[in-house]
């Protein structure tokens, strides 16, 4: 259910043509476009520590965020109360960036029927809390027998159901509701005076069910200690220049800094990304196709329609090595000339959309992963990692292994210490030389900071070969 | 824009209001934050964006003998209030005892504070806030031709107002300003581009740095990055910048964070009284500096925050530790439930010309990446940085990591530069550190 309709339209009596007189107070005639985003937000933690649930956590967060555009300039506003004569005054603050002008009519339409990707059933309604609580209980219980090497176990369960309402000057009325959950779990492995740890989690646009009754929270509890135990093994690497193989899933993250954030549209209107003005430029080998899709199911990275009220696509970024097209959000579009690519997004109605990533991922390639790593006499296995930056002005990108092997003469063998690794973004694609066919999404804990907003991503790939890049060891 | 310290206290009685009514089997404690203001930005000499923000956040902790729940939301009316309330008190019934939870007991605050010089409202004209954007971009674009393009510069300004209640008589609310102007400059060179930034904060407008002044240094700053090479890797001595100094003081205070000792997830774990650093590195925190970036009167559970040496002559006095914290490592509480200002000293006189004291290093001014391990100490980082040969600056650097362990780290620091950052919440000047893995080409 959406609760924008009961708990706030309804509640507050704001009809269609008030709503459109708080639009029209927005878009006066030299504002080109205005939108509301209205926004309910329930949501929800529990955390398990030290063997005990220590703590549980509820929030809800409300309101409507009031934007006015005119060419490239952006006015922005937003309120917590819903009173009409208050959003009346926040649609006029938002038209700030232009001097007052002649008002405009504004027509909405019906509400739109968009394709769901998720069910618009809140998660926090789905399991009582002591089911919750229980869970926890178990997994913890469940690592704790399993390895007596266990310091230290932290398991959190979190939920979020996201009721949001978009309406703009175009006349879309677009209701979405989006469901999120998310599991984690840390584990610290002591041995002697050396503690290690390793982390695992999953989730996605779905409720507790498909966590709470499945074995999902078992496998990932397993893996955690599983990379706990590797890195207890783990020696210093070396620092330099070498050949890397990337596992499948998770290590996708470099695609995400190296290509994805310089492809976001914004920053190539502006011409400020390593990537301007590449359209149609070989940036990758041609092994490498590259897409931004936010219409896979129940993903994390997914949205039925973007925070503008697109619909989100399938997009191409990057075909056989060939640069195709860049993420839009609708301001960049226009300017641009482009259509929109359903990539608007923002944090909440507290902030303005931008071009984002949804889940980002390249397609599979010819070769047998065991074939890739059997071709590299000297170099490094790295197969999870913990995060990732880019500077999409120079292109240079780091991210971060957390768990990494030697490869010696086309086989895996020891761990080493988790380290970062630095490259160039319009040149690192370039040296992939083997794509493997073994694509993979990552579980589904993805989280992108941009500009101070952080919106919950995916990402993917297949094991794959790149030729040289630089690596942060502490061994020379 | 109406004044935040009358909305404050509408909501302490409102809050008390509600107080006589609630249940006393459990202990209440309410943190409240109100904010708002504005961000403006400008970039090619036009005004680009310009955001108001209006915030309010209550947050409620119950105790339910030693079990415990934690509601929050942005509406605050009473009836919206009574709700959160009761959702906690629903939590804590739910969630398992532990005798460390609770109220903190004394050492609370009890009054309002406002002398602490955090707080300089002041109304602006918009008109003159995006011509002040507007030089400080147009002084970047005069300084050199080859500043190609930017990403505009940015004026922000909030207003904030903090009040905490619980009900074992704790009363604390203060209020604060905070004023920021940056600017963000691209150079081009070779078809290769550069960004780079500057700004000035402040929690009085007028002690922001003049925007000619930003815009210009955003400049230097991204002209000095054209033209950067590859480094061969080498194990040399690294002078971090006063950025990238705090970043690494950080770290430091991540790993002795109560929360981080009692889950034994930090590496200087049962490190109290030891050397850590060496013996002229001295670390204090200094919670009510006048116009400091994290001054505080009391944490946020309500304890009162004070002075404390954290560090005394490479030495580890404390843990930094909250109520639960304490209670769970059986220490005294630090009324460190946040962290306030933190200056970084010398016992010996600061280094006034520190790269010529680095002779022949690296000189790192950027890291990027999440390569600190506090569990561990392990350090690697991709960093951007300078070249220096006899004491002197010789080309920039790039696309290069920075690896070591944070304790070898701390113990290897040679040198403190008198270039303190007074704008972060972290004060230090640049650290010379010996021992550094740089990583590049082969």
């Amino acid at each position: 259910m959406n609760y924008i309709q009961n708990l706030i339209l309804d509640n507050y009596d704001l009809t269609n043509k008030k709503l459109e007189n708080i639009l029209s107070a927005a878009c006066p005639k030299n504002i080109d476009f205005a939108d509301l985003y209205f926004q309910y937000t329930n949501s929800e933690g529990w955390q398990l520590e030290d063997g005990i649930v220590k703590s549980g956590s509820s929030n809800i967060d409300s309101g409507v965020g009031i934007r006015s555009v005119a060419e490239d300039k952006s006015g922005f506003a937003y309120s917590n109360n819903f009173n009409y004569e208050n959003l009346i005054s926040a649609a006029k603050t938002s038209k700030c960036i232009v001097k007052s002008g002649q008002s405009r009519e504004i027509q909405l339409g019906n509400s739109q029927d968009i394709r769901k990707l998720y069910n618009p059933v809140s998660p926090l309604d789905f399991k009582t809390d002591d089911v919750k609580v229980k869970f926890l209980k178990d997994i913890d219980k469940y690592v704790r027998d399993k390895d007596d090497r266990v310091e230290q176990v932290i398991v959190s369960l979190a939920g979020t159901y996201d009721s949001i309402l978009i309406l703009n000057t175009d006349g879309i009325k677009a209701f979405d509701d989006r469901p999120l959950v998310r599991f984690s779990v840390m584990v610290i492995l002591k041995v002697g005076d050396r503690r290690e740890r390793g982390s695992s989690g999953g989730g996605g646009r779905y409720s507790y069910d498909e966590i709470i009754d499945t074995k999902f929270a078992y496998e990932f509890a397993d893996e955690a200690i599983r990379q706990a135990a590797v890195n207890l093994q783990a020696e210093d690497g070396k620092a330099g220049s070498m050949t890397v193989v990337l596992g499948p899933g998770w290590p996708g993250v470099l695609l995400h800094e190296a290509i994805g954030h310089g492809l976001e549209g914004d920053f190539n209107r502006k011409k400020t990304s390593a990537f301007s003005d590449l359209i149609g430029k070989q940036v990758a080998s041609s092994q490498c196709t590259i897409v931004d899709d936010g219409t896979i199911s129940k993903r994390r990275g997914s949205l039925s329609v973007d925070d503008e009220g697109c619909e989100t696509k399938c997009n191409t970024l990057i075909e056989n090595g060939i640069l195709k097209g860049y993420m839009q959000d609708k301001i960049n579009a226009k300017l641009m000339n482009v259509s929109p690519t359903g990539n608007g997004r923002r944090e909440s109605y507290a902030c303005l959309p931008m071009p984002r990533m949804t889940n980002t991922f390249m397609l599979p390639g010819e070769f047998n992963p065991n074939e890739i790593i059997e071709s590299v006499k000297d170099g490094i296995y790295a197969v999870n990692f913990s995060g990732g930056q880019v500077d999409i002005t120079n292109g240079q990108f780091v991210f971060t292994a957390s768990e990494a092997y030697l490869i010696e003469n086309g086989k895996v063998t020891k761990p080493i210490k988790g380290m970062t690794l630095i490259g160039n973004g319009p040149e690192v694609l370039k040296k992939v030389s083997m794509v493997g066919n073994d694509l993979k999404l990552d579980d589904g804990v993805g989280t992108c900071g941009k500009d101070g907003q952080s919106v919950p991503v995916g990402v993917g790939q297949p094991t794959l070969k790149i030729d040289e890049i630089t690596v942060g060891g502490t061994q020379v | 824009m109406s004044s935040n310290r009358n909305d404050i206290f509408v909501y302490k009685d409102r809050l008390q209001e509600i107080y006589k009514d609630l249940n006393k089997k459990y202990s209440h404690e309410f943190n409240l934050s109100i904010s708002n203001g504005y961000t403006v930005t400008s970039r090619s000499s036009k005004v680009e964006n310009i955001e108001y923000h209006e915030d309010m956040a209550l947050n409620v902790t119950v105790y339910n003998d030693f079990k415990k729940g934690n509601a929050s939301t942005n509406n605050l009316s009473s009836e919206n209030i009574i709700k959160t309330i009761e959702k906690a008190e629903n939590i804590s019934q739910k969630t398992q005892a532990d005798d460390c939870q609770g109220l903190p007991e004394s050492n609370f605050t009890e009054k309002e504070w406002d002398n602490l010089g955090i707080y300089y409202p002041r109304d602006l004209e918009i008109e003159n806030v995006i011509e002040m954007t507007k030089d400080c971009e147009a002084e970047a674009f005069k300084t050199d031709k080859r500043i190609s393009n930017s990403e505009g510069s940015t004026f922000s300004f909030s207003k904030n107002s903090h009040m905490i209640l619980n009900t074992n008589g704790a009363y604390g609310a203060y209020n604060s300003t905070d004023y920021s102007l940056s600017c963000i400059a691209l150079a081009e060179e070779n078809k290769l581009m550069e960004r780079d930034y500057w700004y000035s904060s402040s929690r009085d407008f007028k002690k922001l740095e003049e925007g000619s002044s930003i815009g210009k240094k955003a400049a230097q700053r991204v002209l000095s990055r054209l033209g950067a090479r590859t480094l061969k890797t080498q194990v040399c001595p690294v002078l971090f910048s006063p950025e990238m100094s705090a970043s690494i003081i950080s770290n430091f205070l991540s790993a002795i964070n109560g929360s981080a000792i009692y889950k034994k997830s930090s590496f200087l774990l049962d490190k109290v009284n030891e050397k850590i650093f060496p013996d002229f590195v001295n670390i204090r925190e200094e919670p009510l500096l006048s116009n400091g970036p994290a001054t505080r009167p009391y944490d946020s559970e309500g304890v009162l925050t004070e002075n404390k040496n954290i560090v005394d002559n490479g030495i580890l006095k404390t843990y930094l530790l909250d109520t639960y914290s304490s209670r769970k490592l059986k220490m005294d509480c630090t009324g460190n439930g946040v962290l306030t200002n933190i200056t970084m000293n010398s016992s010996e006189p600061l280094v006034s010309d520190i790269v010529s004291t680095l002779k022949n290093g690296i000189y790192i001014t950027d890291m990027m990446g999440s390569g600190a391990n506090t569990l561990t100490g392990d350090y690697s980082r991709g960093a951007f940085g300078y070249l220096v040969e006899n004491g002197e600056i010789q080309y920039p650097v790039t696309e290069i990591t920075v690896a070591s362990n944070l304790s070898q780290m701390f113990q290897n620091i040679v040198a403190l530069g008198d270039d303190i950052d007074l704008r972060n919440r972290i004060r230090t000047g640049s650290l010379l550190i010996d021992n550094i893995t740089i990583g590049g080409t082969n």
